[in-house]
């Protein structure tokens, strides 16, 4: 279960300026829910996503996720709690252009000190599933947007987290793509993983698997 | 004052030392006074952020003292050869009244930073960060230690006049000495000496096997003593093979291997743990400060012995 208690988050652009991304907000996220967080650009979505995935902290009040306190955590196990988790998917699919499609997904595996074997595995199992198999050698820059997409899924989900975060998963992607992706989200939620997404793509309005819609206009919730 | 391009060196990062260190002062002050880690008001998010910042500043001073250290000492025996009279650091140390407070300040901050550092890395191996108000208020005592050792400093080379005459180690170092504090060591029997010196390692070794952490931190606390005058009385005598030469200086100097800055360096780590034992080790466990301390000081025991070794194999006698 993930809560936001009395969240404010406010950015400091110098001394006599600071802007308030959320603004009191208190939200509770049940497990296996698929939630979409739905605003326009700079409403705070993606604030409270990197709330939840303990990339910033707040100005006050209190993130907790599976009864811990992760606004609270010191970096290094911040970092810890990233990698055990929680899977990102970014707008710009934030892969490393120069390697190839196994290579980036592999990445979340690195710290895990599995073995060969059984990064192999995990791999060709993820590779799979999101139907990137027969591209594993290819390098990311050469691949099309959709391919890109679904090799940034594969590595949010290479490491079987509760977790998956999407920031403006198909702001790129042509509509087709935008309802393959669609499409990937409700057979992950089928798995039983929490999955948070931001966006203002209508196609995620009104679909019939979304648990929770959550409204967010200038940091307040509506 | 002489100003040479190594003590301008020295001088210019105490300038920066003073200036991160006053920030550090500033906000450790804050942190201890207004740290409460299950709030999550404004106040305590940024005291966790500027926690972080503090640590880092404290980390990368001290990181930049360990070395300092030894180029001080450095400094020392190179300036030595500017000062009439002086042979080598300890003439440089006595030209002035703050030389010795300077090196007692100076090793002792060594010790103390030493002490933050290790309470800082068991602080943030746990989620909860127990040791935060702790490490922030012991730093805010050291810090005035540490402004103490700069002003000592900035003193001592402040009075260093080339054109005093001062005394070289020979004279300072030797049983007629008129030092009270140097002269009154030379009286110590040297049997006596030896049986602390060596007996003092085989009581660590035993509080070690009986997890006594008190006796064996006070232990290395004793023989971080003992080494240093058996090393002035006794053992410095086989490295020069001279038996009128007593200085614990002239050892760091080339023409004897720089073995004096692998012994100084085995001496503080060894007894750096045995001391850390005493301060943070669980009685009940024997950590691994126990074993580093007993390896770094049986290092130190077994480099000093084998000179006396070597010169009763090479010449038949001892000195």
């Amino acid at each position: 279960m993930i809560r936001l208690e009395n969240i404010i988050k406010k950015y400091t652009i110098n001394k006599n300026n600071t802007v308030t991304a959320l603004n009191n907000i208190n939200l509770e996220f049940k497990e296996g829910q698929l939630v979409v967080l739905k605003g326009s650009s700079g409403s705070g979505k993606s604030t409270i996503l990197s709330l939840i995935a303990a990339l910033s902290k707040p100005t006050s009040g209190q993130v907790i996720v599976d009864n811990k306190q992760i606004s609270k955590l010191p970096d290094n196990f911040a970092a810890l709690y990233r990698r055990d988790n929680i899977g990102f998917i970014f707008q710009k699919y934030n892969l490393i252009p120069t390697l190839s499609v196994q290579e980036n997904i592999l990445l979340p595996l690195v710290p895990s000190n599995l073995d060969e074997k059984e990064v192999e595995e995990k791999l060709n199992l993820v590779m799979d599933k999101f139907q990137i198999l027969h591209k594993k050698d290819a390098i990311v820059r050469n691949l099309s947007g959709g391919e890109q997409q679904r090799v940034a899924i594969a590595r949010a989900h290479v490491n079987n987290p509760k977790i998956i975060i999407a920031d403006e998963p198909t702001a790129n992607l042509d509509e087709k793509l935008s309802r393959d992706f669609i499409q990937i989200l409700k057979e992950l939620k089928e798995t039983n993983k929490t999955i948070i997404v931001a966006t203002h793509d209508p196609l995620f309005f009104n679909l019939d698997f979304v648990d929770q819609t959550v409204c967010i206009d200038r940091g307040n919730l509506q | 004052m002489l100003l040479s391009p190594e003590v301008l060196a020295i001088l210019l990062l105490d300038i920066i030392f003073v200036v991160f260190s006053l920030v550090a002062f500033i906000l450790s002050v804050k942190i201890f006074l207004q740290w409460d880690i299950k709030a999550t008001t404004k106040l305590q998010y940024t005291l966790e952020k500027q926690s972080f910042l503090t640590a880092t500043i404290i980390k990368y001073i001290f990181a930049l003292k360990l070395p300092l250290f030894l180029f001080f000492i450095f400094t020392l025996d190179k300036i030595s050869g500017v000062l009439t009279g002086a042979m080598c650091a300890a003439g440089v140390v006595n030209a002035t009244n703050y030389g010795v407070y300077l090196f007692i300040l100076k090793i002792l901050n060594i010790y103390v930073f030493g002490f933050w550092l290790v309470l800082h890395y068991l602080d943030i191996k746990k989620e909860t960060l127990p040791y935060t108000k702790i490490k922030f208020g012991f730093f805010s005592v050291i810090f005035f230690l540490f402004i103490a050792e700069i002003i000592v400093e900035f003193l001592m080379f402040n009075s260093l006049n080339p054109n005093k005459m001062v005394s070289c180690c020979g004279t300072l170092y030797s049983s007629a000495s008129s030092s009270s504090y140097i002269s009154s060591i030379f009286e110590i029997n040297r049997s006596v000496l030896l049986i602390l010196f060596y007996g003092s390692f085989v009581g660590m070794i035993f509080s070690y096997l009986f997890s006594h952490k008190y006796i064996f931190s006070f232990l290395n606390l004793f023989f971080i003593i003992i080494s240093i005058i058996s090393l002035i009385i006794f053992f410095g005598t086989y490295i020069y093979e001279l038996p009128t030469h007593h200085c614990p200086f002239c050892f760091l100097q080339k023409d004897y291997y720089y073995i004096g800055y692998l012994l100084y360096i085995l001496l503080f780590l060894g007894t750096f743990y045995g001391l850390l034992v005493g301060f943070i080790s669980d009685n009940k466990q024997r950590d691994k400060k126990y074993i580093l301390s007993l390896i770094f000081n049986a290092a130190y025991i077994i480099v000093v012995s084998s000179y006396v070794v070597i010169y009763y194999m090479k010449n038949g006698v001892l000195l």
